[in-house]
Protein backbone atom coordinates (compact mmCIF):
# COMPACT_ATOMS: atom_id res chain seq x y z
CA UNK A 1 0.00 0.00 0.00
CA UNK A 2 1.22 3.51 -0.76
CA UNK A 3 -0.06 4.85 2.53
CA UNK A 4 2.28 5.84 5.31
CA UNK A 5 1.30 6.35 8.90
CA UNK A 6 1.27 9.92 10.04
CA UNK A 7 2.96 10.65 13.33
CA UNK A 8 0.23 11.27 15.88
CA UNK A 9 0.56 14.77 17.25
CA UNK A 10 2.34 15.00 20.57
CA UNK A 11 0.28 16.35 23.41
CA UNK A 12 2.65 19.12 24.33
CA UNK A 13 0.19 21.32 26.20
CA UNK A 14 -0.30 25.00 25.61
CA UNK A 15 2.74 26.82 24.31
CA UNK A 16 3.72 29.93 26.26
CA UNK A 17 3.69 33.08 24.19
CA UNK A 18 5.04 36.48 24.93
CA UNK A 19 2.20 38.96 24.59
CA UNK A 20 4.59 41.89 24.27
CA UNK A 21 6.37 40.20 21.39
CA UNK A 22 3.07 39.37 19.70
CA UNK A 23 1.95 42.99 20.02
CA UNK A 24 5.21 44.13 18.45
CA UNK A 25 4.80 41.58 15.66
CA UNK A 26 1.50 43.19 14.68
CA UNK A 27 3.67 45.91 13.11
CA UNK A 28 5.94 43.47 11.24
CA UNK A 29 6.55 43.93 7.54
CA UNK A 30 5.96 40.21 7.07
CA UNK A 31 2.34 39.23 6.50
CA UNK A 32 2.65 35.80 8.07
CA UNK A 33 4.22 37.26 11.20
CA UNK A 34 1.34 39.72 11.54
CA UNK A 35 -1.17 36.92 10.93
CA UNK A 36 0.39 34.71 13.59
CA UNK A 37 0.54 37.59 16.08
CA UNK A 38 -3.11 38.50 15.51
CA UNK A 39 -4.10 34.84 15.95
CA UNK A 40 -2.05 34.52 19.13
CA UNK A 41 -3.64 37.63 20.66
CA UNK A 42 -7.19 36.36 20.16
CA UNK A 43 -9.12 36.62 23.40
CA UNK A 44 -6.40 38.67 25.11
CA UNK A 45 -8.20 41.65 26.66
CA UNK A 46 -4.97 43.54 27.39
CA UNK A 47 -4.14 43.50 23.70
CA UNK A 48 -7.34 45.25 22.57
CA UNK A 49 -5.70 48.69 22.04
CA UNK A 50 -2.90 47.12 19.98
CA UNK A 51 -5.34 45.00 17.97
CA UNK A 52 -7.50 48.06 17.33
CA UNK A 53 -4.52 50.10 16.14
CA UNK A 54 -3.35 47.25 13.93
CA UNK A 55 -6.80 46.85 12.38
CA UNK A 56 -6.82 50.55 11.52
CA UNK A 57 -3.45 50.26 9.77
CA UNK A 58 -3.73 46.81 8.21
CA UNK A 59 -4.38 46.33 4.49
CA UNK A 60 -3.94 42.57 3.97
CA UNK A 61 -7.45 41.03 3.97
CA UNK A 62 -6.47 37.85 5.77
CA UNK A 63 -4.69 39.72 8.58
CA UNK A 64 -7.68 42.05 8.93
CA UNK A 65 -9.84 38.96 9.35
CA UNK A 66 -7.55 37.58 12.02
CA UNK A 67 -7.49 40.94 13.85
CA UNK A 68 -11.29 41.16 13.80
CA UNK A 69 -11.58 37.58 15.03
CA UNK A 70 -9.07 38.33 17.79
CA UNK A 71 -11.17 41.31 18.93
CA UNK A 72 -14.32 39.24 18.62
CA UNK A 73 -12.82 36.56 20.85
CA UNK A 74 -12.20 39.15 23.54
CA UNK A 75 -15.85 40.04 23.12
CA UNK A 76 -16.04 42.83 25.70
CA UNK A 77 -17.13 46.44 25.37
CA UNK A 78 -13.56 47.56 24.72
CA UNK A 79 -13.31 45.29 21.70
CA UNK A 80 -16.67 46.53 20.44
CA UNK A 81 -15.47 50.12 20.90
CA UNK A 82 -12.41 49.20 18.84
CA UNK A 83 -14.52 47.80 16.01
CA UNK A 84 -17.16 50.51 15.83
CA UNK A 85 -15.01 53.26 14.22
CA UNK A 86 -14.46 50.98 11.24
CA UNK A 87 -18.12 51.00 10.27
CA UNK A 88 -17.42 54.60 9.14
CA UNK A 89 -14.44 53.56 7.05
CA UNK A 90 -14.38 54.62 3.39
CA UNK A 91 -13.02 51.10 2.76
CA UNK A 92 -16.06 48.87 2.10
CA UNK A 93 -14.18 45.68 2.94
CA UNK A 94 -13.17 47.04 6.33
CA UNK A 95 -16.74 48.20 7.01
CA UNK A 96 -17.96 44.70 6.20
CA UNK A 97 -15.38 43.10 8.50
CA UNK A 98 -16.41 45.40 11.36
CA UNK A 99 -20.13 44.82 10.88
CA UNK A 100 -19.72 41.03 10.69
CA UNK A 101 -17.65 41.04 13.86
CA UNK A 102 -20.12 43.28 15.69
CA UNK A 103 -23.03 41.09 14.58
CA UNK A 104 -21.36 38.22 16.36
CA UNK A 105 -21.23 40.24 19.61
CA UNK A 106 -24.82 41.26 20.31
CA UNK A 107 -24.43 41.46 24.08
CA UNK A 108 -21.32 43.59 24.08
CA UNK A 109 -22.69 45.78 21.29
CA UNK A 110 -25.96 46.50 23.12
CA UNK A 111 -24.70 49.48 25.19
CA UNK A 112 -23.60 51.24 21.99
CA UNK A 113 -26.80 50.78 20.01
CA UNK A 114 -28.74 53.87 21.01
CA UNK A 115 -25.83 56.10 20.06
CA UNK A 116 -25.20 54.31 16.77
CA UNK A 117 -28.86 54.43 15.79
CA UNK A 118 -28.84 58.20 16.39
CA UNK A 119 -25.53 58.83 14.64
CA UNK A 120 -25.24 61.92 12.42
CA UNK A 121 -24.13 59.74 9.51
CA UNK A 122 -27.06 58.09 7.77
CA UNK A 123 -24.90 55.19 6.55
CA UNK A 124 -23.85 54.43 10.12
CA UNK A 125 -27.51 54.39 11.19
CA UNK A 126 -28.32 51.94 8.39
CA UNK A 127 -25.41 49.66 9.29
CA UNK A 128 -26.34 49.85 12.96
CA UNK A 129 -29.82 48.60 12.10
CA UNK A 130 -28.18 45.51 10.63
CA UNK A 131 -26.79 44.73 14.08
CA UNK A 132 -30.31 44.42 15.45
CA UNK A 133 -30.87 41.21 13.51
CA UNK A 134 -28.74 39.29 15.99
CA UNK A 135 -30.52 40.63 19.06
CA UNK A 136 -33.53 39.20 20.88
CA UNK A 137 -36.78 40.01 19.07
CA UNK A 138 -38.26 42.20 21.80
CA UNK A 139 -35.17 44.35 22.06
CA UNK A 140 -34.66 44.58 18.30
CA UNK A 141 -38.31 45.60 17.94
CA UNK A 142 -38.01 48.29 20.59
CA UNK A 143 -34.88 49.81 19.06
CA UNK A 144 -36.10 49.63 15.45
CA UNK A 145 -39.43 51.19 16.47
CA UNK A 146 -37.51 54.00 18.16
CA UNK A 147 -35.75 54.67 14.87
CA UNK A 148 -39.02 54.67 12.92
CA UNK A 149 -40.57 57.18 15.33
CA UNK A 150 -37.84 59.81 14.95
CA UNK A 151 -36.05 59.10 11.67
CA UNK A 152 -36.42 61.59 8.83
CA UNK A 153 -34.60 59.76 6.05
CA UNK A 154 -36.67 57.22 4.11
CA UNK A 155 -33.68 54.95 3.44
CA UNK A 156 -33.00 54.56 7.14
CA UNK A 157 -36.69 53.92 7.76
CA UNK A 158 -36.64 51.29 5.01
CA UNK A 159 -33.72 49.56 6.73
CA UNK A 160 -35.61 49.61 10.04
CA UNK A 161 -38.75 48.23 8.37
CA UNK A 162 -36.67 45.45 6.84
CA UNK A 163 -35.33 44.52 10.28
CA UNK A 164 -38.86 44.53 11.73
CA UNK A 165 -40.11 42.33 8.90
CA UNK A 166 -37.56 39.75 10.02
CA UNK A 167 -37.56 40.09 13.80
CA UNK A 168 -40.48 42.38 14.71
CA UNK A 169 -43.16 41.52 17.24
CA UNK A 170 -46.82 42.71 17.06
CA UNK A 171 -46.01 45.80 19.15
CA UNK A 172 -44.31 47.19 16.05
CA UNK A 173 -47.48 47.26 13.95
CA UNK A 174 -48.87 50.68 15.06
CA UNK A 175 -45.40 52.22 14.72
CA UNK A 176 -45.08 50.77 11.22
CA UNK A 177 -48.50 52.16 10.26
CA UNK A 178 -47.55 55.60 11.53
CA UNK A 179 -44.36 55.48 9.52
CA UNK A 180 -46.29 54.53 6.36
CA UNK A 181 -48.58 57.55 6.90
CA UNK A 182 -45.64 59.87 7.46
CA UNK A 183 -43.96 58.73 4.22
CA UNK A 184 -47.15 58.37 2.19
CA UNK A 185 -45.52 60.32 -0.64
CA UNK A 186 -42.61 57.85 -0.83
CA UNK A 187 -44.39 54.79 -2.25
CA UNK A 188 -41.79 52.19 -1.36
CA UNK A 189 -42.20 52.91 2.36
CA UNK A 190 -45.96 52.07 2.58
CA UNK A 191 -45.24 49.04 0.37
CA UNK A 192 -42.44 47.83 2.67
CA UNK A 193 -44.62 48.51 5.74
CA UNK A 194 -47.45 46.38 4.30
CA UNK A 195 -45.06 43.53 3.66
CA UNK A 196 -43.60 43.80 7.17
CA UNK A 197 -47.02 43.90 8.85
CA UNK A 198 -48.16 40.90 6.82
CA UNK A 199 -45.07 38.98 7.92
CA UNK A 200 -45.42 39.95 11.59
CA UNK A 201 -49.16 39.15 11.60
CA UNK A 202 -48.56 35.76 10.00
CA UNK A 203 -46.10 34.82 12.72
CA UNK A 204 -48.05 36.14 15.70
CA UNK B 1 -20.40 5.65 36.86
CA UNK B 2 -19.28 5.13 33.36
CA UNK B 3 -19.78 6.97 30.13
CA UNK B 4 -20.10 3.68 28.31
CA UNK B 5 -23.14 2.57 30.27
CA UNK B 6 -26.25 2.03 28.21
CA UNK B 7 -28.44 5.11 28.45
CA UNK B 8 -31.60 4.75 30.46
CA UNK B 9 -34.47 7.07 31.12
CA UNK B 10 -33.85 9.76 33.69
CA UNK B 11 -36.50 10.83 36.18
CA UNK B 12 -34.82 14.20 36.59
CA UNK B 13 -36.79 17.24 35.46
CA UNK B 14 -34.90 19.57 33.16
CA UNK B 15 -36.13 23.17 32.98
CA UNK B 16 -35.72 25.64 30.17
CA UNK B 17 -33.23 27.59 32.25
CA UNK B 18 -31.17 24.41 32.77
CA UNK B 19 -31.07 23.78 29.04
CA UNK B 20 -29.86 27.32 28.47
CA UNK B 21 -27.07 26.90 31.00
CA UNK B 22 -26.01 23.63 29.45
CA UNK B 23 -26.03 25.12 25.94
CA UNK B 24 -23.94 28.07 27.11
CA UNK B 25 -21.49 25.68 28.69
CA UNK B 26 -21.28 23.51 25.58
CA UNK B 27 -20.78 26.58 23.43
CA UNK B 28 -17.95 27.95 25.57
CA UNK B 29 -16.17 24.61 25.65
CA UNK B 30 -16.67 23.40 22.06
CA UNK B 31 -18.15 26.16 19.89
CA UNK B 32 -21.16 23.94 19.18
CA UNK B 33 -24.32 25.97 19.23
CA UNK B 34 -27.70 24.43 19.96
CA UNK B 35 -30.68 26.74 19.63
CA UNK B 36 -33.77 26.35 21.76
CA UNK B 37 -35.67 24.95 18.79
CA UNK B 38 -33.49 21.84 19.23
CA UNK B 39 -34.94 21.31 22.67
CA UNK B 40 -36.03 17.71 22.05
CA UNK B 41 -32.61 16.77 20.72
CA UNK B 42 -30.90 18.43 23.67
CA UNK B 43 -33.25 16.97 26.30
CA UNK B 44 -32.80 13.41 25.09
CA UNK B 45 -29.04 13.56 25.21
CA UNK B 46 -28.94 15.41 28.49
CA UNK B 47 -31.32 12.93 30.10
CA UNK B 48 -29.13 10.08 28.85
CA UNK B 49 -26.06 11.59 30.46
CA UNK B 50 -27.87 12.39 33.73
CA UNK B 51 -29.05 8.79 33.89
CA UNK B 52 -25.62 7.38 33.00
CA UNK B 53 -23.91 9.39 35.74
CA UNK B 54 -26.60 8.74 38.33
CA UNK B 55 -26.96 12.43 39.10
CA UNK B 56 -30.08 13.18 41.14
CA UNK B 57 -30.77 16.61 39.70
CA UNK B 58 -29.69 18.83 36.88
CA UNK B 59 -27.73 20.91 39.38
CA UNK B 60 -25.86 17.82 40.56
CA UNK B 61 -25.11 16.83 36.99
CA UNK B 62 -24.00 20.32 36.06
CA UNK B 63 -21.63 20.47 39.02
CA UNK B 64 -20.16 17.15 37.92
CA UNK B 65 -19.84 18.44 34.38
CA UNK B 66 -18.13 21.65 35.40
CA UNK B 67 -15.59 19.78 37.48
CA UNK B 68 -15.14 17.38 34.54
CA UNK B 69 -15.36 14.46 36.94
CA UNK B 70 -14.69 11.16 35.13
CA UNK B 71 -14.23 13.07 31.83
CA UNK B 72 -17.92 13.91 31.73
CA UNK B 73 -17.36 16.80 29.33
CA UNK B 74 -16.06 14.39 26.71
CA UNK B 75 -18.97 12.00 27.26
CA UNK B 76 -21.42 14.85 26.87
CA UNK B 77 -19.71 16.03 23.67
CA UNK B 78 -19.82 12.48 22.37
CA UNK B 79 -23.57 12.35 23.06
CA UNK B 80 -24.15 15.60 21.20
CA UNK B 81 -22.22 14.81 18.04
CA UNK B 82 -23.86 13.11 15.08
CA UNK B 83 -21.93 10.25 13.59
CA UNK B 84 -24.16 8.71 10.97
CA UNK B 85 -22.43 8.59 7.61
CA UNK B 86 -21.50 6.06 4.93
CA UNK B 87 -18.74 5.11 2.52
CA UNK B 88 -18.33 7.15 -0.68
CA UNK B 89 -20.65 9.86 0.63
CA UNK B 90 -20.41 12.94 -1.63
CA UNK B 91 -18.51 10.86 -4.16
CA UNK B 92 -18.25 13.84 -6.52
CA UNK B 93 -15.69 15.39 -4.18
CA UNK B 94 -13.60 12.24 -4.21
CA UNK B 95 -13.75 12.34 -8.01
CA UNK B 96 -12.68 15.99 -7.92
CA UNK B 97 -9.76 15.04 -5.68
CA UNK B 98 -8.31 12.60 -8.22
CA UNK B 99 -9.34 14.36 -11.42
CA UNK B 100 -8.25 17.89 -10.46
CA UNK B 101 -6.85 18.58 -7.00
CA UNK B 102 -4.09 15.97 -6.96
CA UNK B 103 -3.02 16.90 -10.50
CA UNK B 104 -2.34 20.38 -9.23
CA UNK B 105 -0.70 19.22 -6.01
CA UNK B 106 1.72 16.77 -7.67
CA UNK B 107 2.96 19.53 -9.95
CA UNK B 108 4.53 21.08 -6.85
CA UNK B 109 5.72 17.79 -5.34
CA UNK B 110 8.53 15.63 -6.71
CA UNK B 111 7.78 11.91 -6.98
CA UNK B 112 8.45 10.18 -3.67
CA UNK B 113 7.29 13.08 -1.50
CA UNK B 114 4.37 12.87 0.88
CA UNK B 115 0.82 13.96 0.13
CA UNK B 116 -1.14 14.69 3.29
CA UNK B 117 -4.92 14.40 3.41
CA UNK B 118 -7.09 15.17 6.44
CA UNK B 119 -10.65 14.12 7.15
CA UNK B 120 -12.07 16.28 9.93
CA UNK B 121 -14.49 15.51 11.46
CA UNK B 122 -14.12 11.87 10.46
CA UNK B 123 -16.88 10.44 12.72
CA UNK B 124 -16.54 6.64 12.72
CA UNK B 125 -13.99 6.52 9.90
CA UNK B 126 -16.08 6.06 6.77
CA UNK B 127 -14.62 9.15 5.13
CA UNK B 128 -10.87 8.58 5.64
CA UNK B 129 -11.24 4.92 4.61
CA UNK B 130 -13.27 6.04 1.58
CA UNK B 131 -10.40 8.35 0.64
CA UNK B 132 -7.96 5.42 0.89
CA UNK B 133 -10.14 3.20 -1.28
CA UNK B 134 -10.80 5.90 -3.81
CA UNK B 135 -7.09 6.65 -4.17
CA UNK B 136 -6.28 2.96 -4.56
CA UNK B 137 -8.90 2.65 -7.27
CA UNK B 138 -8.63 5.98 -9.08
CA UNK B 139 -5.30 7.76 -8.54
CA UNK B 140 -2.93 6.56 -11.25
CA UNK B 141 0.15 7.80 -9.38
CA UNK B 142 -0.82 6.28 -6.09
CA UNK B 143 2.41 4.26 -5.96
CA UNK B 144 4.62 7.24 -6.80
CA UNK B 145 3.95 9.10 -3.58
CA UNK B 146 3.80 8.51 0.11
CA UNK B 147 0.27 9.31 1.18
CA UNK B 148 -0.63 10.16 4.76
CA UNK B 149 -4.26 10.10 5.73
CA UNK B 150 -5.38 11.47 9.08
CA UNK B 151 -8.90 11.23 10.46
CA UNK B 152 -9.83 13.49 13.37
CA UNK B 153 -12.91 14.11 15.44
CA UNK B 154 -13.94 15.72 18.71
CA UNK B 155 -15.79 12.51 19.65
CA UNK B 156 -13.33 10.01 21.13
CA UNK B 157 -15.96 7.27 21.13
CA UNK B 158 -16.33 7.68 17.37
CA UNK B 159 -12.55 7.61 16.95
CA UNK B 160 -12.35 4.32 18.81
CA UNK B 161 -14.97 2.86 16.48
CA UNK B 162 -13.11 4.28 13.48
CA UNK B 163 -9.91 2.54 14.51
CA UNK B 164 -11.79 -0.74 14.93
CA UNK B 165 -13.25 -0.30 11.45
CA UNK B 166 -16.36 -2.48 11.81
CA UNK B 167 -19.47 -1.37 9.91
CA UNK B 168 -23.02 -2.44 9.27
CA UNK B 169 -24.57 -2.94 5.86
CA UNK B 170 -26.04 0.54 5.82
CA UNK B 171 -22.62 2.19 5.84
CA UNK B 172 -21.64 0.15 2.78
CA UNK B 173 -24.80 0.88 0.77
CA UNK B 174 -23.05 3.05 -1.85
CA UNK B 175 -20.11 0.72 -2.45
CA UNK B 176 -20.05 -1.60 -5.46
CA UNK B 177 -19.81 -5.25 -4.42
CA UNK B 178 -16.34 -5.48 -5.94
CA UNK B 179 -15.03 -2.89 -3.51
CA UNK B 180 -16.71 -4.59 -0.56
CA UNK B 181 -15.05 -7.86 -1.58
CA UNK B 182 -11.69 -6.18 -2.03
CA UNK B 183 -11.51 -4.01 1.10
CA UNK B 184 -13.73 -5.67 3.70
CA UNK B 185 -13.95 -8.98 5.50
CA UNK B 186 -17.07 -10.41 7.11
CA UNK B 187 -17.14 -9.84 10.84
CA UNK B 188 -20.32 -11.54 11.98
CA UNK B 189 -23.90 -11.25 10.76
CA UNK B 190 -24.31 -8.08 8.70
CA UNK B 191 -21.00 -6.75 9.96
CA UNK B 192 -17.98 -5.97 7.85
CA UNK B 193 -14.49 -5.04 8.95
CA UNK B 194 -12.29 -2.85 6.83
CA UNK B 195 -9.15 -4.53 5.55
CA UNK B 196 -6.20 -4.44 8.01
CA UNK B 197 -4.00 -2.74 5.43
CA UNK B 198 -6.36 0.21 5.21
CA UNK B 199 -6.95 0.24 8.95
CA UNK B 200 -3.25 0.62 9.49
CA UNK B 201 -3.02 3.36 6.88
CA UNK B 202 -5.05 5.95 8.70
CA UNK B 203 -3.97 7.81 11.82
CA UNK B 204 -6.84 8.88 14.06
CA UNK B 205 -6.56 11.86 16.38
CA UNK B 206 -8.89 13.81 18.66
CA UNK B 207 -9.30 17.44 17.71
CA UNK B 208 -11.60 20.36 18.41
CA UNK B 209 -11.81 22.74 15.44
CA UNK B 210 -12.08 25.82 17.66
CA UNK B 211 -9.12 24.86 19.86
CA UNK B 212 -6.24 26.73 18.23
CA UNK B 213 -3.65 24.99 20.39
CA UNK B 214 -4.87 21.50 19.53
CA UNK B 215 -5.26 22.39 15.88
CA UNK B 216 -1.68 23.69 15.82
CA UNK B 217 -0.54 20.08 16.11
CA UNK B 218 -2.09 19.32 12.72
CA UNK B 219 -0.15 21.03 9.96
CA UNK B 220 0.87 20.93 6.29
CA UNK B 221 -2.13 19.19 4.76
CA UNK B 222 -2.57 19.28 1.00
CA UNK B 223 -6.28 18.45 1.07
CA UNK B 224 -8.74 18.76 3.94
CA UNK B 225 -12.22 17.30 3.89
CA UNK B 226 -14.24 19.26 6.43
CA UNK B 227 -17.83 18.45 5.67
CA UNK B 228 -21.04 19.34 7.42
CA UNK B 229 -19.62 20.62 10.66
CA UNK B 230 -19.11 24.37 10.27
CA UNK B 231 -22.84 24.79 9.70
CA UNK B 232 -23.37 23.83 13.35
CA UNK B 233 -21.12 26.65 14.59
CA UNK B 234 -22.13 30.22 15.25
CA UNK B 235 -20.37 33.11 13.50
CA UNK B 236 -17.61 33.53 16.06
CA UNK B 237 -16.74 29.84 16.19
CA UNK B 238 -16.91 29.50 12.42
CA UNK B 239 -14.42 32.33 12.00
CA UNK B 240 -12.06 30.78 14.50
CA UNK B 241 -12.41 27.31 12.98
CA UNK B 242 -11.79 28.71 9.48
CA UNK B 243 -8.62 30.44 10.66
CA UNK B 244 -7.46 27.31 12.45
CA UNK B 245 -8.07 25.26 9.29
CA UNK B 246 -6.23 27.86 7.21
CA UNK B 247 -3.15 27.34 9.36
CA UNK B 248 -3.38 23.56 8.89
CA UNK B 249 -3.26 23.70 5.09
CA UNK B 250 -0.22 24.10 2.86
CA UNK B 251 -0.22 27.22 0.66
CA UNK B 252 -2.01 26.09 -2.50
CA UNK B 253 -3.78 23.31 -0.59
CA UNK B 254 -7.51 22.69 -0.73
CA UNK B 255 -10.45 22.39 1.61
CA UNK B 256 -13.66 20.57 0.64
CA UNK B 257 -16.82 21.48 2.53
CA UNK B 258 -20.22 19.82 2.59
CA UNK B 259 -22.56 20.52 -0.32
CA UNK B 260 -24.75 22.80 1.79
CA UNK B 261 -21.85 24.93 3.00
CA UNK B 262 -19.94 27.74 1.34
CA UNK B 263 -16.65 29.09 2.58
CA UNK B 264 -17.49 32.53 1.19
CA UNK B 265 -19.99 32.89 4.01
CA UNK B 266 -17.57 31.40 6.46
CA UNK B 267 -14.34 33.17 5.71
CA UNK B 268 -12.76 35.24 2.95
CA UNK B 269 -9.43 33.55 3.61
CA UNK B 270 -9.78 31.02 0.78
CA UNK B 271 -10.27 31.33 -2.97
CA UNK B 272 -13.18 29.57 -4.62
CA UNK B 273 -12.22 26.95 -7.25
CA UNK B 274 -14.91 25.60 -9.52
CA UNK B 275 -14.13 22.18 -10.96
CA UNK B 276 -16.43 19.98 -13.06
CA UNK B 277 -17.18 17.70 -10.11
CA UNK B 278 -17.17 20.09 -7.16
CA UNK B 279 -16.61 23.56 -5.82
CA UNK B 280 -13.69 23.57 -3.41
CA UNK B 281 -11.68 26.25 -1.62
CA UNK B 282 -7.98 26.90 -1.97
CA UNK B 283 -5.50 28.55 0.33
CA UNK B 284 -3.66 31.20 -1.69
CA UNK B 285 -0.11 30.31 -2.65
CA UNK B 286 1.08 33.87 -2.16
CA UNK B 287 -0.27 36.91 -0.35
CA UNK B 288 -2.60 38.00 -3.13
CA UNK B 289 -2.82 34.81 -5.16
Amino acid sequence: MPFVKSNAPANTGPARRDMGADVAHLQSGDLETRWNAARALGGCAEAVPALAAALAAEHAPQVREALATALLRVGNEASVAALIPHIRSPDAALRAIAIEALQALPDATRPFMQRLLADDDMDVRILALELLRGMPAAEATRLACGVLEREQHPNVCAAAIDVLAETGTPVAVPVLRACASRFAGTPFIPFAVSAAIARISAES
Amino acid sequence: MSGSEAPRASAVTVRQEDVRRLCDFLYRRTGMLFAEDKRYYIDRRLEERIAATGAESFQAYFALLRSDADHEIQYLVNAFTVNETYFYREEHQLRCMTSDLLDDIVQRKPVGETIRIWSVPCATGEEPYSICMWLMENFSRVDSYNIEIVGSDIDTRALKAAAEGVYGKRALMRLPQGLVDRYFEKDGPDKYRIDAGLRNSVTFTAVNLVDSQGMAQHRDFDIVFCRNVLIYFDDASRRLAAENLYDCIQPGGYICLGHSETMSRISPLFNVCRYPDAIVYRKPVREHD
